[in-house]
């Protein structure tokens, strides 16, 4: 349920508007030879806290991962995604009723030296930690982002969840039977039934390994002195503005071994990436990290040589890229690459069910009626319109599951562009020529939005003249990002417009969009309710992957399409430009953690920005 | 002893005679009026098409005709959705008339009333006054005026209106009081009072009249400054939502201006410049006329 937002606001991570999610490009290198180091200076959003547990948004998770590892990791360059092993000695083995996972740890890993360790000494990871750290998570005082991850799936763990609602500290030495440690390095985690999705889960940093001294030694200010066993340590962070992280140097001291990939299962790369498998990670030793909020700022950094990686915004697009997809001559002459890739990001407009003209409607012709009218819109929502507002960059979306997943609709949805539909629809639906009969006047919708940017305002007036062409207003009304929160909580939106990111490579993750027990404040934020669907979704949420089960996927996305609780805007595609002496460098869809498999050439980038760089900009040396 | 009594004339048909001497402020005069048709002309648009239940062109989209440059058949170019800058800024003189309007209407009123009431009865009521609208001053302008526009609900012109209404009274209220303070020791004060005329009207109909060239002349300076501040807030986003003010335009036309698409924020700044210019202008020339000591 990681919802992604517009920045970094957001009590998750709820994809709001469009140029956001080129914010993942965030891990632009920049390097330097500061005393003989490789440094890498890139671009972060706001970082919100560096717990595990709590934190919830992009550019947190991607600070987090930097320093904590949990037991499985995605494969760096293998396609489709696939999970393998980090922490844990091998994928865990699973038992035939699919409800006990057991996992063995690798030996030998341990965490950084810190205050809060008997010495100052960093101690050996052990099973217990993680069954630690899964508790924190369920315990109601962290308030974690993540808790909805296990709620329901593991023995035990709801009834800790229902104690930590008291008001004594939480006991975190009860026992929670589905999470057990069965000796130093064996982890037993129990199932209340099949869930095939808890490997993904196992990738996500409410899972990484937090040590209990840490917690307890520091307190509340646990989010702002990360120790974890990952490759980097926190060396200092100044909230938006800076923060600075370098090499771990336990791996060193005892010895971890961790290599870069040697191959790129099902994934056609370029052979450069390979030529370092095998070698030892990370490659950069320190990585200073600024908060840059405005995009012309940053555009000029990376062109001055300062940034290794850039996003292009929606208004350096032309100048950057030719309009058949390909990089500017200039840019081109300068090495520049342009890396492309799909998200699996999905946005769209939300009708409320419950509002009585879009939802569901109380009486049988009403639904009739309401669910034309939804239909109507859906049609006059004009995504080739968008798309070249956009410059291009955007990839159409008939139904709720975004390609490449299984269950994506491979055909065009019955209810894309079409005017003439959508004027029939509408006429059918009690409103001929756009006529509200209990007006007079032309119907007129309210669409919440959570941002007040140029950009969403924009966009905004764009869509308010694809629907004035079917007779029909579209009033936006601009929020601040929590009171956006506040009114899909309330449930008091007509329409709203949002997006979600995958959390895992899964169809279910975007169906459960539209479970009825999870409506609002849940992530079903239009409030759906279906109940052939609901009946489905428990079926489909425990099976196993098989054809079985895409059969049903497509059910469920063929219900949704005719139903039409969303009007589906648009998969954005992922662009960004590279310098060449960033090395490695591979868009991934969940990029947690990729750090450790990024270098960069030093010369290289010294030669550019004595070529290009102005000293006045430098920013390698400030604070 | 000439028989010929010089035709006397009031405080108004002089003043006018002094400005009319000033060439420069003849000028910004001419602009001001010029400012107030188009105003006029876009709140007649405006209203045209919300009375006919109609989606007016300068809200219309054509992608394809984004980012034109300046031409015989769109004056000032087309912005990035391909809509007429020309005529989404006179829809910007619209809004901004409204706003220096509206909020002046908020502010004078509370400046004048507070001003009045201090200055005529001193004492208690002054010391509160006093403690109150220095309380207010005390607040950074712009924080105060974003915070009410925030928590007043559905953003948009309510936000601006009372978010710059109810903080920028206080210097025309400090004048009031002072002036106040001046008559009420005046003879025909004086008079009025042992007529037995209440406070209420000696206030209001016999001292108003005589201090109401500051009115005048605070709200032409006030003028141009809420218009500023409007821009600023509609720039950040927490102003006009859905109607094409100027800070709206300067936001969305700055991001390419480096690509050489100037015409948007030109034009827009000119014609931002040139309001606040001539209405600055033209208020110091009235407080010339209005108040002759001044220049002495």
């Amino acid at each position: 349920m990681i919802r992604w937002f517009y920045g970094s606001g957001g009590e998750g991570k709820r994809v709001l508007a469009l140029l956001s999610c080129l914010l993942l490009w965030g891990c632009g290198e920049r390097t330097e030879d500061v005393r003989d180091e490789v440094v890498s200076f890139s671009q972060t959003s706001r970082i919100r806290g560096l717990d595990p547990a709590v934190s919830g948004e992009v550019s947190s998770s991607m600070a987090i991962s930097k320093i904590y590892e949990g037991l499985l990791q995605y494969d760096y360059l293998a396609r489709p995604y696939e999970v393998i092993p980090l922490l844990a000695e091998a994928m865990p083995t699973v038992s035939e009723d699919g409800l006990v996972y057991t996992f063995r740890l690798r030996r030998g890993i341990y965490f950084q030296d810190d205050a809060c360790f008997e010495g100052g000494k960093g101690r050996e990871l052990t099973a217990e930690d993680f069954v630690y750290s899964i508790k924190r998570v369920a315990d109601v005082k962290n308030s974690s982002s993540g808790f909805w991850a296990f709620n329901n799936r593991i023995v035990g763990l709801n009834e800790f969840h229902d104690r930590s609602k008291e008001p004594a500290a939480t006991d975190y030495d009860a026992e929670v039977a589905g999470l057990r440690a069965l000796d130093r390095y064996m982890l037993r985690i129990e199932l209340t039934e099949p869930y095939p999705q808890l490997l993904y889960i196992l990738t996500m940093h409410y899972s990484y390994a937090v040590p209990r001294e840490a917690v307890e030694w520091y307190g509340r200010q646990f989010v702002n002195h990360p120790v974890g066993t990952g490759p980097y340590r926190l060396v200092k962070w100044r909230r938006n503005s800076r923060i600075e992280f370098e090499r771990n140097p336990k791996w060193a001291e005892t010895g971890r071994v961790e290599l870069y990939p040697t191959e790129a299962r099902g994934n056609e790369v370029d052979p450069k990436l390979l030529e370092d498998g095998g070698k030892q990670l990370p490659f950069i030793d320190r990585i200073v990290q600024y908060v840059i909020d405005d995009s012309t700022t940053s555009w000029m950094m990376f062109l001055s040589g300062q940034l290794g990686v850039s996003a292009i915004s929606r208004d350096n697009w032309d100048a950057v890229i030719t309009p058949d997809k390909a990089l500017t001559d200039e840019l081109g002459e300068k090495e520049i690459k342009l890396v492309s890739s799909p998200t699996l990001n999905l946005f769209y407009m939300g009708f409320n069910w419950d509002d009585p003209v879009l939802g569901e409607g109380a009486t049988e012709a009403q639904r009739l009626q309401n669910r034309k009218l939804r239909q109507a819109l859906s049609c006059a929502f004009d995504f080739e319109q968008l798309n070249a507002f956009m410059n291009q960059r955007l990839h159409p979306i008939g139904g709720p599951i975004p390609q490449p997943l299984t269950g994506s609709l491979s055909e065009a949805s019955p209810y894309s562009f079409n005017l003439e539909q959508a004027e029939a629809l509408l006429a059918e639906a009690g409103y001929p020529g756009g006529i509200d009969p209990a007006t007079g006047r032309r119907l007129e919708i309210t669409i919440e939005l959570g941002s007040a940017s140029g950009n969403a305002r924009q966009m905004m007036e764009l869509m308010a003249d694809m629907f004035r062409k079917i007779n029909v207003v579209l009033k936006p009304s601009f929020n601040t990002w929590p009171a956006f929160i506040e009114k899909m909580n309330r449930r008091q939106a007509q329409l709203f417009q949002l997006g979600w990111v995958a959390d895992y490579p899964d169809a279910e993750n975007f169906l459960q969009l539209f479970y009825s027990k999870n409506e609002s404040p849940g992530p079903n934020h239009s409030n759906y309710r279906n109940e052939a669907f609901d009946r489905l979704y428990e079926q489909i949420r425990t099976m196993p992957i098989s054809d079985e089960r895409t059969a049903l996927v497509e059910e469920m996305a063929a219900i949704i399409v005719e139903d039409c609780p969303w009007i589906f805007l648009y998969q954005p595609m992922q662009f960004g430009l590279v310098q060449q002496w960033v090395k490695n460098y591979v868009p991934h869809a969940f990029p947690y953690g990729m750090g450790k498999y990024r270098g960069v050439d030093v010369r290289e980038r010294a030669k550019w920005v004595g070529e290009n760089g102005s000293g006045g900009l430098d920013m390698g040396g400030a604070f | 002893m000439s028989g010929r009594v010089r035709e006397s004339k009031g405080l108004w048909a002089d003043a006018w005679l002094r400005l009319k001497q000033d060439r420069l402020a003849m000028v910004c005069l001419g602009l001001v009026v010029l400012f107030t048709i188009l105003g006029l002309y876009g709140e007649a648009v405006h209203q045209y098409h919300a009375w006919n239940d109609l989606t007016p062109h300068y809200q219309q989209t054509d992608l394809a005709s984004a980012y034109q440059a300046p031409s015989w058949g769109h004056w000032m170019g087309t912005d990035g959705l391909g809509r007429d800058v020309m005529a989404r800024l006179v829809q910007g003189v619209r809004i901004a008339f409204k706003v220096g309007i509206i909020t002046s209407l908020i502010a004078i009123p509370i400046g004048v009333m507070l001003g009045c009431l201090a200055g005529f009865f001193g004492g208690r009521v002054d010391d509160f006054i006093v403690w109150f609208y220095s309380t207010v001053a005390s607040m950074p302008g712009l924080l105060f005026i974003l915070a009410i526009a925030m928590v007043v609900p559905d953003r948009g012109l309510l936000g601006v209106y009372l978010g710059i209404g109810l903080t920028t009274w206080v210097g025309l209220c400090r004048l009031v009081r002072a002036e106040v303070m001046k008559h009420k020791e005046q003879p025909y004060v004086q008079a009025a009072r042992a007529l037995g005329i209440g406070p209420g009207r000696i206030m209001f109909k016999h001292i108003l009249p005589n201090i109401f060239h500051i009115v005048i002349v605070t709200f032409t300076l006030r003028f141009p400054a809420a218009v500023g501040t409007e821009v600023i807030m509609s720039y950040l986003g927490i102003g006009v939502q859905d109607e094409p003010s100027w800070g709206i335009m300067i936001d969305a036309a700055r991001m390419r201006l480096w690509q050489g698409m100037w015409w948007e924020m030109t034009f827009v700044t000119v014609a931002l410049f040139l309001l606040v210019l001539a209405f600055n202008l033209l208020g110091d020339a009235l407080r010339d006329a209005l108040d002759p000591r001044l220049s002495e």
